[in-house]
């Protein structure tokens, strides 16, 4: 037999030098310099500001959280972003995942346009986006708000205007994780499945959705922490109304304005905690082979 | 005949990769679809297999018009050059994907991965994941999986390409071997005259999207259609009006055959047991020649003689071509 039929396991050790752990780069007093700069640059700019809103939070222990939990508002507000937040995980994920496919495996005319489109919600503030929707929604002057309102549905100053907006705020991040992976599987191993016999939907299944479930992953935590951020569009189409559409992000800024400083604290800390944790549990549980 | 394919055509864009090509493949053997890179072999396998549409001409395999039929019901199992192979799926899975897909019982997919591990010698890496085997390995198991379908034809497209020489000579012997077991009907690209010389039982000479040649490897190298068929199976020089190989000319220090051309050696290099001679003719010919070491130095020659050059007999011997190569 060829002998790398019957060679032993490919996980030998390699040669020694292969492991040999590259040389350090010496330490000069640019090296601590550069450090210097980063660490204050980040100190300045992300750890101390948050690190207050934490100690602001715990002044008085857990008696501003829990007081918040008690506001029957302020559990709505809550309740509210987290639904749109998940709505519009769900919507921009189905929609990233397809239109990434398109994007990375078909020819079609206006394939560029589409894609310089799909950055425009990153590149225009949240405002405009928020008041382009009025125009379109607007219930009494909208474009086509007054139809939707004649069928007895609410677009603005209601909860399908708020996940809109939200929805499209957050749009182009699913699409931006998805596409580099997709680019990089290439569609070879399809192709195999394909001669294999697999149809169109059990490719999806058994190939392209594995080989991508973790660019998904990402893209629904930036997806869930945007939506859950997401202030200026809302507050344009969602009409601020306590207890039926005001969200957590909003509440924030009103408690703010009413000198609640502790509760506006409180809250935005809660927020901050959801992001934080769905980025270390990702951490956590993702495999560290994978790149 | 286990694979026809009549008047196919296909362009992309404005570049002809394949032009009216009409081919047979026999059953159970082993074909190899030879031709330079760009020549359309990929494009003529991967259109059998379905990957690709033609846009005129028609593909029947095993008697079954397969023209339209798209490429997961056509039964052939598929061999790529970057291996394919499915990176979140141990070796075994891969293996088991073609079966699964056809709902076979459990215990029969089990029984059926472990022959053909023990097959293609991996079965002590049924467990793993793809990125912990060796090139050589991904591509056993890609041709395991391709083989679990009991595929009506087995196409490999360049299938050693990605390999380094050495695993790919291995390999090569390997899969001739596997073929004399396995008889399935196998046709596979290559650019390479050797691998498809040593390995195949019929070649199917392709160049510039028409077919040159089809014959088993002794008629090509033997009786080659023309100057690119000889040219592109090995070395070729020209004598006289004819390309010949450069070991099919007979060299002596005077002349004793009849029709010889008389030359001066302009260059003179010995490799091992061989002597490569470049001669510049009377008539203007720069010829190589190949000699033995020992042929050499029993007439002399050095840099500067004068030497006389015949066909020899039995020479493999076509006309040269206004554009040769």
């Amino acid at each position: 037999m060829a002998d790398t039929l019957i060679r032993p396991p490919a996980d030998a050790p390699p040669p020694v030098e292969e492991r040999r752990r590259p040389p350090r780069v010496r330490k000069t007093p640019v090296t601590y310099l550069l450090r210097f700069i980063v660490t204050a640059y980040l100190f300045f700019l992300v750890a101390w500001p948050v690190s207050l809103v934490v100690t602001h939070t715990f002044d008085n222990g857990w008696e501003s959280i829990r007081s918040l939990l008690e506001d029957p508002d302020m559990v709505v507000a809550l309740q509210l972003s987290a639904y749109v937040a998940v709505w519009s995980v769900l919507i921009n994920t189905v929609f990233g995942v397809g239109m990434s496919l398109l994007l990375v495996r078909y020819e079609f005319p206006g394939k560029r346009l589409l894609n310089s489109l799909l950055d425009l919600p990153l590149s225009v503030s949240p405002i405009v986006v928020g008041l382009a929707l009025v125009l379109v929604y607007g219930g009494r002057n909208g474009w086509f708000g007054p139809t939707l309102a004649g069928w007895g549905f609410d677009v603005i100053f209601s909860t399908p205007g708020i996940i809109m907006a939200t929805t499209f705020v957050a749009l182009p991040l699913m699409i931006r994780e998805l596409v580099p992976v997709l680019e990089e599987i290439g569609i070879e191993q399809e192709q195999a499945a394909q001669s294999l016999g697999a149809s169109g939907f059990q490719r999806f299944v058994r190939i392209t959705l594995p080989s991508i479930k973790w660019g998904i992953t990402y893209g629904v935590v930036l997806t869930l922490a945007r939506s859950l951020g997401e202030f200026g569009a809302v507050k344009v189409v969602s009409g601020n109304v306590l207890g039926q559409t005001r969200t957590a992000t909003l509440a924030v800024e009103e408690k703010y304005l009413n000198f609640d400083q502790q509760g506006a604290y409180a809250t935005a800390f809660l927020l901050a905690m959801v992001s934080v944790a769905c980025i270390v549990v990702v951490g956590i549980i993702r495999p560290k082979n994978n790149h | 005949m286990s694979i026809e394919v009549t008047g196919l055509n296909k362009k992309f864009g404005d570049f002809v990769a394949l032009d009216d090509v009409n081919v047979t493949i026999p059953t159970g053997q082993l074909t190899a679809l030879l031709g330079p890179s760009g020549g359309g072999k990929s494009t003529l396998l991967r259109i059998i297999a379905g990957l690709e549409k033609a846009d005129t001409g028609s593909v029947t395999i095993e008697g079954v018009e397969a023209t339209h039929l798209p490429a997961q019901k056509r039964n052939v199992g598929f061999v790529f050059q970057h291996y394919a192979v499915f990176k979140h799926m141990t070796v075994a899975k891969n293996v088991a994907f073609g079966l699964e897909i056809r709902k076979r019982p459990k215990d029969e997919i089990e029984h059926r991965v472990q022959e053909l591990l023990k097959l293609v010698h991996l079965s002590q890496f049924a467990h793993r994941l793809p990125s912990q085997l060796s090139g050589g390995q991904r591509q056993r198991m890609a041709l395991a999986r391709a083989l679990a379908v009991e595929p009506s034809v087995l196409l490999l497209d360049e299938p050693f390409g990605a390999l380094d020489a050495k695993v790919r000579k291995e390999l090569r012997d390997w899969l001739r071997r596997l073929h004399d077991d396995v008889h399935v009907t196998t046709v596979f690209v290559t650019h390479d005259q050797e691998e498809a010389l040593e390995v195949a039982d019929e070649i199917v000479v392709i160049n510039e999207g028409r077919v040159e040649q089809v014959g088993t490897p002794d008629q090509l190298y033997d009786e080659p259609a023309n100057d690119f068929v000889m040219s592109f199976l090995g070395e070729v020089t020209h004598l006289g009006g004819v390309s010949l190989r450069p070991h099919d000319i007979e060299l002596e220090a005077s002349p004793q055959l009849a029709g010889s051309v008389e030359g001066t050696v302009s260059r003179m290099v010995r490799i091992g047991f061989e002597v490569r001679l470049t001669v510049l003719t009377v008539d203007g010919d720069e010829v190589s020649v190949v000699v033995t070491r020992a042929h050499a130095r029993a007439h002399g020659i050095e840099e500067g003689s004068t030497v006389w050059l015949t066909p020899a007999a039995g020479a493999t011997v076509v006309p040269r071509m206004a554009a040769a190569v």
